[in-house]
């Protein structure tokens, strides 16, 4: 009795967290569809009257958000194929050797983690200014980015072929093949869903940016959406439905990749973690 | 004609830092020989196998395939076969492709790879499974396959890594008869390690004992048997165990006094230097129950049947093992005659541990 009373308060708590963290994006849906005088009546209305969705249409010209998307998703597409062909690499050599020196670039790679983004930024920009990395500001955000987001890849995908067990490798190696070839032929293959879900978790991480992008891409035309939302907010904003619609369009496709994906991204995430 | 030898270590030596896996290997392999390299798990016999792979390197010695020394030889140019003790079965192709995978990797032609998968399938009687996925197969399945791929090759040797080890008791003692008649029907070099002493003596030509490293010995089967080098040897190969009991050379030379409820003696077919402590070697089938006055006197702890033999363990300490075939009277806290063949004692040197 006492516990499924426990369960359903655990229950009941959890549904109204979720509902905390939720509504944000529930408003920014409602009110994207509303028409400027209905954004600030009181009560508020909690489904628009009658959808406004010329909202979207205006958002998208009027805002220049094709280019914004564009440097998005060349950003993002940038980030994870540079981590996947550098991390997966490294990933396999940290799987497969076991020593204090592996160890202590596993700790190393843990600790780039926990360094947080916007102190990085001053000696990397600094860094990238000497290179003359800036004058390719797009370039100068993905070689940023993967540093920060290389160390979780490589602990996912070192994960993931840490549970391909070393004996097929073996197999192939007296069946006729050489260790690289093992390797592309045998245990990339097995690897294939891990790598699949990180480089994924990579792009999306990627995509939602900012402040690499914002610190370091100063030309509006090369700026990825993040640091283009964030340049329509003012003390005189008043078009909040417009930018909301920006939002929405902004990280729709994310959320759905991420519904639609859901279950691999966990089971690719768990893989290889139990064993 | 002399036998040709297929394989060849001398001084083989395997240093993992500062563990010293192999010492001083020195073996040589007859083409068309099957030897079993057996020991207790940790002894080196997998390290000697993947040494023989090429998986792992050899930190000193001479190691040759066929003439050839292969110390430096990646895997792949060595041209032997392993079964793993996993199977290592490729999961993510079918069987035909699992099979056919050495083949492929060396260009033959489509065709003849065929041809190839379907006539191993037909020797392992996979024919009906060639689409099938590792995962679809059963253990024996799966083990059929990992022979099917070493097979195709038709390598110079066939490595096998315990390979029966995940299967049930009655289909390892099918597999045991399959893998050997295999063996005779290809005419092949086979190098198998067990941990399994009986694997190895129903199934060698030729066993080697290894422990912490080391070649114990190595001979026939039955040779090893009936004339273990040392006391190790002597415990290792028999099933149940050979009994080990402390024991005193007796004046005339010819009798070993034991220390066994009250030092009774047993007679011994050739004489030793009077009053040298040693170890008596008796093994539990060559005991037998006998109502003689010379017979052992001593009390029974634990009788077990299995319907055909009956084990009877004493209350003597050191504990001995008797084996009899058939149905015994015998119970427990019975006092029972124990006679035993002067010609089967063994004697072991109680220091050294070595055969006298």
């Amino acid at each position: 009795m006492s516990t499924t009373w426990g369960q359903r308060l655990l229950l009941v708590a959890a549904l109204i967290l979720a509902a905390l963290y939720l509504f944000p994006l529930y408003w920014m849906y409602v009110t994207s569809l509303k028409a400027g005088s209905e954004m600030y009546a009181t009560p508020p209305a909690f489904l628009p009257a009658s959808p406004q969705w010329q909202n979207y249409i205006d958002a998208w010209n009027v805002r220049g958000m094709g280019g914004f998307m564009w440097n998005s998703v060349v950003i993002a597409l940038g980030t994870m194929s540079l981590t996947a062909v550098l991390g997966t690499g490294c990933a396999y050599v940290l799987a497969r050797y076991r020593n204090v020196w592996v160890d202590v670039g596993l700790f190393l790679i843990l600790m780039l983690q926990v360094l947080p983004g916007s102190l990085m930024i001053t000696p990397l920009f600094v860094g990238f200014s000497q290179f003359g990395l800036l004058s390719f500001p797009r370039f100068a955000v993905v070689l940023a980015v993967t540093a920060k987001a290389m160390p979780f890849y490589v602990v996912l995908v070192r994960a993931t072929f840490m549970s391909v067990p070393s004996e097929l490798e073996e197999a192939a190696l007296v069946d006729g093949n050489s260790r690289v070839g093992a390797f592309l032929n045998i245990v990339l293959p097995l690897a294939r869903n891990g790598i699949l879900v990180s480089a994924i978790l990579i792009f999306m991480q990627a995509f939602g940016e900012f402040v690499y992008a914002k610190s370091i891409i100063t030309d509006k035309a090369l700026q990825p959406a993040t640091v283009g939302l964030n340049s329509f907010l003012g003390p005189n904003t008043n078009d909040w439905n417009k930018i909301m619609a920006y939002a929405t369009i902004y990280v729709t496709p994310i959320l759905a990749a991420f519904v639609l994906l859901q279950r691999r991204i966990v089971s690719g995430l768990t893989s290889g973690a139990l064993k | 004609m002399t036998p040709e030898t297929q394989i060849e270590l001398s001084g083989v030596n395997k240093h993992y830092g500062s563990f010293h896996a192999l010492k001083n290997i020195d073996l040589t392999i007859e083409k068309g020989s099957f030897v079993a390299l057996v020991g207790p798990s940790g002894c080196g016999k997998s390290t000697l196998l993947r040494s023989l792979a090429g998986l792992e390197s050899i930190s000193s010695g001479t190691l040759k395939i066929a003439g050839q020394v292969v110390n430096r030889v990646p895997p792949r140019k060595r041209d032997v076969a392993m079964v793993f003790q996993t199977y290592a079965l490729y999961p993510h192709m079918n069987v035909e492709a699992n099979l056919t995978y050495s083949l492929r990797l060396k260009g033959v032609k489509k065709d003849k790879v065929r041809e190839a998968a379907r006539e191993v399938a037909a020797t392992t009687g996979l024919g009906a499974l060639l689409t099938r996925f590792p995962r679809e197969l059963s253990g024996g399945q799966r083990q059929r396959v990992a022979m099917g791929r070493a097979i195709i090759r038709n390598p110079k040797a066939f490595l096998f890594d315990e390979p029966l080890s995940n299967l049930d008791a009655a289909l390892r003692v099918h597999m045991r008869k399959e893998i050997r008649a295999l063996h005779d029907r290809l005419g092949a070099t086979s190098v198998y390690v067990t941990h399994d002493q009986i694997e190895a003596m129903t199934m060698a030509d030729f066993v080697v004992v290894l422990r912490d490293g080391v070649i114990e010995q190595q001979g026939k089967p039955l040779d090893l048997y009936d004339f273990p080098a040392n006391r190790f040897v002597a415990g290792f190969i028999g099933s149940p165990a050979m009994n080990f009991v402390p024991a005193t050379v007796g004046g005339d030379g010819r009798s070993l006094v034991v220390d066994i409820v009250g030092g009774q003696r047993i007679g011994l077919s050739r004489s030793l230097e009077p009053g040298r402590k040693v170890i008596a070697g008796l093994r539990p089938e060559h005991l037998a129950l006998s109502a003689s006055d010379a017979a052992l006197r001593v009390p029974v702890g634990i009788v077990e049947s299995t319907g055909f033999t009956t084990y009877i363990s004493t209350a003597t300490d050191p504990e001995l093992t008797v084996v009899e075939t058939g149905r015994s009277s015998v119970k427990a806290r019975d006092v029972i005659g124990l006679s035993i063949d002067a010609g089967k004692v063994h004697v072991f040197d109680s220091l050294t541990d070595a055969r006298l």
